[in-house]
């Protein structure tokens, strides 16, 4: 059986690790694009954060690694087409056109940092850099730029401010939403990170949208929103990923929004083709469809595709868009669904915000957390924290909580360890009323 | 642009042929068909045969016959002229052009002259005539696409997928969960509440926006600049919120431009309830070009029927309609008049009298000025802006209309004053908006009619008097119609 791969990146990889383990004989090849494998997205953030010291150093696998599982990969090969019917795939590689048959295909194309309403998004001066080329372009117009304007005040964007202003850069971020990070956090929750961010000299932008970015004569880029705009140094576009699979042939079902149709078993309207990670939408918090590009999203459905290869034995169980994060001296966590987003739903939900500390000792860090839940059955839905302790590991108990469906009052029920150094006489995960301090006031 | 305007002119004509026939009760002459249509025999024979052709589709439920002198339209209880015009729409080539631009977004002329099967020529001449209709959108095929501001386009649609296309090509998608969420997600975010009836304009105007959601290139100068006054809209900031909440869920980019999309079809078609309307009327910058010209438009009409106040439910009535029109006027260009209009149109005029349908015009002259719109002669949105104006004015003299008192003061024998007082009330009984009664002394009445040369008027209270020169003559019913719309305004 020959199962070719387009894309090796996480999911990519984790699709052919996957297939190696389930078919000792098959034939892996993988096709890749670029010409080095496996950079970490945000290894610049490493690198930026002192945690690397050369960005090369941000991989998450090694050629080796795949040499020893039989992978064949090819670096440097660009698909340009794919014909399904015939299921023969063309790609350049080394200048050339070259061919390769299938019996299974696994796309792992991804997604790209682009915009199509941001007019001048693409040139190279206005920084990307999920892939390793990008990075490296970026890294060293940061270093030459005093003043950077980011666009998007997601994850990406909030990190890279934050990097950056330790750097002592100047920094302007412009986020459409009224707040920072909304796709994780409701609004209730962001006050103190907004407030530092403010506090560390970031000219902040919310509620504003980028219409343009122009290239002055003296190379300062100028970004335009509305009547107003902002003359930088550097621009750094950290909006939302998309995919781009200009490659794909007409039979293969796609959404309105250009990501690939796949069933649960990640089987896409053509038989033995099957699409992973970034160019597909999952089942969400509200088990409805949506789009999370997110790295333990592309390796989960890279080994669900895997397993499904021959027949269908293994549903993807969804996402609850989990994420982590460090920025501007708070660690912050989400999983499942936020209180603004059960508008979008049909869940009538309760929340509940309170302060907890972490240990039983006199001077304990606290942290923030939100609960939301069905308002009826109690099961819990969502959670997001925030804390100047690192607390992040906690999100994942959560996150685990809401995908087996437990209630508020299953989760009282849980067993936890005690000790007064690490944790307080109920665990933080348990949603208490008698623990802590409420700090809203929205339910009776 | 017109209905007709996506038919053929021999197609226009035999449908005016029905429309003749049913305001003609079934028949009219082969003779004054000929002057209605001012054609020849020729091509009247034509048409009816052509007809006739047309009509098998409907299995002997519509005919028309001609025996020699009168053409007589038979109709089954269950087919209306709706299904005429739906039966001349549904094989229009142009409908299909649109319709084809709808689903796929772009065509190519082998394509398309392959799908429709006819020359090239032929479609060249059918766009090129469209073109010429789309104009007044602002709107035009190029290159086997729509070019034009996104708010036009979407706009054209909507009345494209209300009033001409069957809407039923739509509907099973419609009906799918996937909008059924969407409009809950809507009542969710602004906190409103969409009845049933405003669903349907809704869903179409939500189904069009997503099958154009990821067009390239959509352009929003003008939308933008007629926004300026509306970005601090409490209104627009939910509905923003609400699109880019929507929008971070799926790989799609959107920008401001999408929000101030559906803020405008929001205000400029009744799909918020009058409660929900009204409460943004209380938090909206009353400054802002829509309001303010609301505002003036009402007290102009207050003024004009010399109204001292409008009951509140009303006055809140009268602005929920007049934000439509105003936003209509102020956002939009172009209109489609669909083929009842000018039939209604007509009727109404009959019945408001040619007064108010000045007033209308003025009004809509005034509106116009105070947008700084350019009029063109023949704007379809104008003269819907008129007719809309009518139907509100209509609306407001129903409503504020008061019943008046009229008493019969007949001074004759018993025997013949009570019969010709009866028959005076019966003869009267169609008038609105009156009650009538024979008089009783100690009641107030508004007019009071009498035959009685010599009596003493000032008897009446202050009551209106006319005396009749020959009860029940139309000379005296007409002199008391008069006196009764005096009265009334
Ligand atoms: C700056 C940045 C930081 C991020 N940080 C995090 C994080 O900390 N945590 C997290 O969970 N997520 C993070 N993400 C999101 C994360 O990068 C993606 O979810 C993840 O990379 C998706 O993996 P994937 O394998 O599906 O696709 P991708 O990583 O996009 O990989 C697709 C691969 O396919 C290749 N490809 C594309 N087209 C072709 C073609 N025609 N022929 C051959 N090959 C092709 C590409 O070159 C690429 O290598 C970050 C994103 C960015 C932009």
């Amino acid at each position: 059986m020959k199962v070719v791969i387009i894309g090796a990146s996480f999911a990519g990889i984790a699709a052919a690790l996957e297939v190696r383990k389930h078919h000792t004989d098959a034939n892996i090849v993988l096709l890749e694009k670029q010409a080095t494998l496996a950079y970490i997205p945000n290894g610049l953030h490493l690198y930026w954060g002192n945690q690397i010291d050369d960005l090369n150093a941000a991989r998450f696998i090694t050629e080796e690694q795949l040499r020893q599982h039989t992978i064949e990969y090819y670096l440097g090969a660009t698909v340009q087409n794919i014909n399904t019917d015939q299921k023969i795939i063309a790609y350049d590689y080394l200048e050339q056109e070259e061919l390769v048959a299938y019996d299974k295909l696994i796309i792992a194309a991804g997604s790209r940092q682009l915009s199509e309403k941001i007019d001048g998004s693409a040139q190279d001066s206005v920084l990307k850099y999920k892939r390793y080329g990008e990075a490296q372009a970026a890294l060293s117009k940061v270093k030459e730029s005093q003043h950077v304007t980011i666009i998007g005040g997601g994850q990406v964007g909030v990190e890279a401010a934050d990097l950056l202003t330790k750097q002592q850069k100047k920094i302007t971020l412009i986020e459409s939403m009224d707040y920072v990070l909304f796709k994780y956090l409701d609004e209730d929750m962001i006050q103190p990170l907004e407030q530092k961010m403010i506090e560390n000299g970031i000219d902040l932008r919310l509620g504003q949208t980028v219409s343009s970015i122009d290239m002055e004569s003296n190379h300062n880029l100028t970004v335009r929103l509305g009547d107003d705009s902002v003359i930088s140094d550097a621009v750094i576009m950290s909006v939302n990923v998309r995919p781009n699979l200009p490659f794909l042939d007409t039979r293969i079902k796609r959404h309105t929004d250009q990501t690939i149709a796949v069933d649960r078993y990640l089987r896409t309207s053509v038989e033995d083709v099957f699409a992973v990670g970034d160019c597909i939408q999952l089942s969400g918090p509200d088990e409805d469809m949506v789009y999370i590009p997110l790295i333990n999203n592309a390796v989960r459905t890279g080994i669900v595709a895997a397993a499904n290869l021959i027949e269908p034995v293994l549903e993807f169980k969804g996402s609850l868009r989990t994420i982590g994060t460090s920025i501007f001296g708070y660690y912050i966590a989400s999983t499942g669904m936020t209180e603004a987003e059960s508008l979008f739903t049909n869940h009538t939900i309760e929340t509940h915000r309170q302060k907890v500390p972490l240990t039983s000792l006199p001077h304990s860090d606290t942290v923030i957390l939100k609960w939301v839940y069905d308002a009826t059955t109690h099961v819990l839905l969502g959670a997001q924290m925030i804390s100047k302790a690192n607390m992040l590991e906690k999100i994942n108990t959560l996150a685990l909580a809401i995908q087996t469906k437990q209630t508020l009052e299953d989760l009282q029920q849980t067993d936890y360890f005690f000790h007064p150094s690490y944790s307080q006489m109920m665990t933080t995960t348990n949603l208490v009323s008698w623990m802590g301090e409420r700090v809203d006031k929205d339910e009776s | 642009m017109k209905v007709e305007h996506f038919l053929e002119k021999n197609e226009v004509r035999e449908i005016t042929i029905f429309n003749q026939l049913v305001l003609n009760h079934g028949v009219l002459s082969y003779k004054d068909m000929l002057d209605h249509l001012a054609v020849s025999k020729a091509s009247l024979d034509n048409d009816l045969e052509s007809i006739a052709a047309r009509m098998s589709d409907f299995d002997k439920q519509v005919y028309i016959q001609y025996d020699g002198q009168n053409i007589e339209l038979i109709m089954g209880d269950h087919i209306s002229l709706q299904h005429i015009y739906r039966l001349y729409l549904d094989q229009s080539i142009k409908i299909k052009i649109i319709n084809y631009l709808f689903k796929h977004q772009k065509f190519s002329i082998t394509q398309l002259t392959l799908k429709l099967a006819i020359s090239e020529s032929s479609l060249f001449r059918k766009i090129r005539d469209l073109n010429s209709h789309l104009k007044e959108f602002g709107i035009k095929i190029r290159n086997g696409q729509l070019h034009g501001e996104e708010l036009q386009i979407r706009y054209f649609y909507f009345h494209f997928y209300s009033y001409i296309e069957d809407k039923t090509t739509l509907f099973t998608v419609h009906a799918d969960s996937q909008m059924i969420q969407t409009m809950q997600s809507l009542e969710n975010f602004l906190k409103v509440t969409i009845l049933p009836e405003n669903r349907e304009r809704l869903s179409t105007w939500l189904f069009i926006s997503k099958s154009r959601i990821t067009i390239k290139n959509q352009k929003h100068k003008y939308l933008r600049e007629k926004m300026k006054p509306y970005v601090k809209d409490p209104l627009y900031h939910k509905i923003q919120v609400m699109i880019l909440r929507y929008f971070s869920r799926y790989s799609i980019e959107v920008d401001e431009g999408e929000a101030m999309l559906h803020f405008v079809f929001l205000l400029a078609f009744p799909i918020l309830t009058e409660d929900d309307f009204h409460e943004y009327t209380l938090i909206r910058d009353r400054h802002a070009p829509v309001a303010a010209l609301d505002m003036y438009i009402a007290e102009t009409i207050i003024n004009h029927f010399k109204f001292r106040k409008l009951p509140y439910m009303l006055e809140r009535e009268i602005y929920y309609h007049l934000t439509h029109i105003h936003t209509q006027l102020y956002f939009f260009q172009g209109d489609i008049e669909r083929f009842e209009y000018r039939y209604i149109l007509a009727k109404e005029k009959q019945i408001v009298g040619d007064n108010l349908v000045a007033f209308a015009r003025e009004i809509i002259g005034t509106s116009i000025k105070r947008f700084r719109i350019e009029a063109g002669d023949n704007n379809s949105l104008f003269k819907m802006g008129v007719f809309k104006y009518i139907n509100l004015l209509l609306l407001l003299s129903f409503k504020m209309a008061k019943v008046l008192q009229i008493g019969i003061d007949l001074k004759m024998d018993e025997l013949y004053k009570e019969t010709l007082s009866e028959l005076l009330i019966l003869k009267m009984s169609p008038i609105q908006g009156i009650h009538i009664e024979r008089y009783e002394p100690n009641k107030e009445y508004d007019l009071i009619l009498t035959n009685d040369k010599t009596s003493d008027l000032s008897g009446y209270e202050g009551a209106r008097v006319y005396v009749l020169s020959e009860v029940l003559s139309s000379f005296d019913l007409a002199n008391i119609q008069r006196i009764i719309q005096e009265l009334n305004t």
